[in-house]
């Protein structure tokens, strides 16, 4: 491990945990408003229980940067930045206690900047370490869900007063709404778009000459900007939903899901009929041959040999399909098409900070989990077809 | 030579020139637009003229494009020397575990940290446009076949020479990738800008949305695209061998 380090130590470490000091004391951790209407007040670490406290709560951040200086931190360094991380919900508990008037119901906690910038530095510090550690994938999540459970855990202790928790409790159901109409649009997506891609892949690889002019419409169609788009689809269904009754009995207009999925397929053809296509032809020779050897059929090759093969190809453009598919279906929340999006755009058009961030928080860890779940798991396919 | 010149720029100059032509008669479609909207009092977008709004999207794009540029391939570089090598693994998991983000979402939590207007439109780009250009420049200086530097060393170059002399223009083609990447993502969430406080081609979009107007959403959906389009022709040209 000294080697990984140095004899310089790990400065990465050193660098982030001073940044994270920095954040700590420069600026507010967390900011109190008596209701929804009023701009939250900023408080320092200092303000929140006294200087002695703060000084404390910092502490594991200070003790980690000089550990970083020593030869061999490794698992103590570790030890440190979870043990800083687990003291963010602690001290929100703590500001919870001091700053808000129990005798307000409406009264509220917002998060404030010096503690966003800590827990993104510690997160940062939790990534090189696991890198330097070379901890497993399952350990590294483990240790990356411990903040998030201790926040469940502090809950009924008091972060119920979080403002985003009271953003959430006054739509509850509206939320989960949301969270469905989401997923059920972005699977849609990659449904149409995995069998439409297939397709053309298929297709491309039969005619040599649609290949060309298939992959230039497709990126032609990935530069235009994602607004742009929905609003062009807008103008032509709205026409067609007024010229033509069973079209709008379908449900199908100008606004909603339709333009929204058909805008979100196109932006999913290209990532989807590129994978498609290079992961069938990258099939080695060698074996296609092997397998006419042995007697099998062209649909039997197709279907035992080169399907199987490129799979973790594909499964690399579904997830690169679904990612963007996450995000763009915020956008999409725009042309009334639902979704998680709806409550950032409300959000900013009410300048209400913690609805935008109930709105972004799950779409950035459902892109994550999206990443990471089918990232894997075209690897483990990738590994096992190699052994 | 000329001839040669124009036709390689031909594309790009007609996207451009479309754009142009966009911006200057969109007033001169009043009858098609109608057609469109019949029942809107206004059916061209007129509260601020199309030209300003498209110079307006062109300097928030290109200064965030420029500064990402800048220290997107500085700190690219000063990650691959040695003396910043500890940072190396970090930075490159930063950049493509951070391009999993999606660009709304970064778009929306900036604007509680950095307030309404222009400025947390840029900072947010900025910081989002970094992204695939340190991804890319990495990976165009990592891909470099040590033997190619060796060689270099061998003629007695110094280090600042290999950099300048054999590394950047080996790795230029996959770094302007990474900056075309960029500025593509940044013209499409820029536009996004207009629901945060910063006027630009989004603005005849959002307001047609909330009024109503397809004839506005058209004329913004438009213009952006040619935008976009004329932009991403220049970068074309720019990188004819590569193809993203």
């Amino acid at each position: 491990m000294s080697a990984v380090n140095g004899e310089r130590g790990n400065t990465v470490l050193l660098t982030l945990m001073l940044v994270g000091l920095g954040a700590w004391w420069a600026l507010p951790v967390v900011s109190v408003a008596p209701n929804r209407i009023v701009p939250g007040e900023a408080r320092y670490a200092w303000e929140v229980a006294g200087p002695a406290m703060a000084l404390l709560a910092s502490l594991p951040m200070a003790l980690a940067a000089l550990s970083a200086r020593s030869a061999d931190p490794g698992w103590r360094s570790l030890g440190l930045v979870l043990l800083a991380l687990a003291g963010l919900p602690l001290w929100l508990v703590l500001a919870v206690h001091q700053l808000i008037d129990p005798e307000l119901p409406q009264a509220r906690l917002g998060i404030g900047s010096g503690i966003w910038c800590a827990l993104f530095v510690l997160m940062l510090a939790l990534l090189d370490l696991r890198t330097r550690q070379r901890l497993s994938t399952g350990v590294s999540w483990l240790l990356m869900l411990t903040p998030l459970a201790l926040l469940a855990v502090c809950l009924p202790l008091g972060l119920n007063r979080l403002a985003l928790w009271q953003e959430y409790q006054g739509r509850a159901d509206d939320f989960w709404l949301a969270i469905g109409e989401h997923l059920l649009l972005v699977t849609t997506t990659v449904g149409v778009s995995l069998v439409l891609g297939a397709g053309i892949a298929l297709l491309m690889r039969r005619y040599p000459e649609v290949q060309r002019g298939a992959f230039a419409v497709l990126n032609f169609l990935q530069t235009i900007p994602s607004l742009a788009l929905f609003g062009l689809l807008l103008g032509p269904l709205a026409w067609l939903a007024n010229r033509y009754p069973w079209v709008d009995s379908l449900g199908i207009s100008g606004i909603g899901w339709a333009p929204a999925l058909l805008a979100l397929v196109a932006y999913s053809l290209l990532p989807m009929v590129r994978n498609t296509f290079v992961a069938l032809e990258g099939v080695s020779p060698g074996v296609i041959e092997a397998a006419r050897g042995m007697g099998m059929s062209r649909l039997q090759i197709f279907f035992q040999v080169r399907l199987p093969l490129a799979v973790p190809v594909l499964l690399e453009g579904v997830r690169i399909t679904t990612v963007q598919a996450i995000g763009l279906t915020a956008v999409a929340a725009l042309i009334g098409a639902g979704g998680l999006g709806r409550f950032i755009f409300q959000g900013l058009g009410q300048a209400a900070m913690d609805l935008v961030l109930l709105g972004a928080l799950p779409i950035l860890v459902m892109a994550i989990l999206a990443d990471a779940v089918l990232g894997n798991l075209s690897r483990r396919l990738g590994r096992g077809e190699a052994a | 030579m000329t001839e040669h010149w124009a036709s390689r720029w031909r594309v790009p100059v007609i996207w451009g020139l479309l754009l142009l032509a966009g911006c200057l008669l969109m007033g001169q479609l009043e009858a098609l637009f109608r057609w469109v909207e019949p029942d809107s009092r206004d059916v061209i977008f007129s509260r601020v003229d199309f030209l300003v709004l498209l110079g307006r999207h062109l300097l928030v794009v290109s200064v965030a494009a420029v500064l990402a540029t800048l220290i997107g391939v500085g700190g690219a570089i000063a990650v691959t020397r040695p003396g910043g090598r500890d940072f190396l693994p970090l930075v490159a998991q930063v950049a493509s575990l951070g391009q999993t983000f999606p660009p709304v979402a970064v778009l929306a939590l900036a604007v509680p940290v950095l307030g309404f207007g222009t400025l947390p439109i840029v900072v947010a780009l900025l910081l989002y446009g970094l992204l695939p250009i340190v991804r890319n420049t990495l990976a165009g200086i990592e891909g470099i076949d040590p033997s190619v530097r060796e060689a270099a060393r061998g003629m007695g170059m110094t280090s600042g020479q290999i950099l300048r002399q054999v590394e950047l223009p080996l790795a230029a083609p996959v770094i302007l990738a990474g900056i075309r990447t960029s500025v593509t993502i940044n013209i499409a969430t820029a536009a996004l800008g207009a629901t945060v406080g910063s006027s630009n081609l989004g603005d005849p979009i959002i307001s047609g949305i909330v009024n109503g107007n397809t004839a506005y959403i058209v004329q913004g959906a438009v213009l952006i695209a040619l935008l976009a389009l004329t932009v991403d022709s220049v970068f074309a040209r720019l990188a004819p061998a590569r193809r993203a």
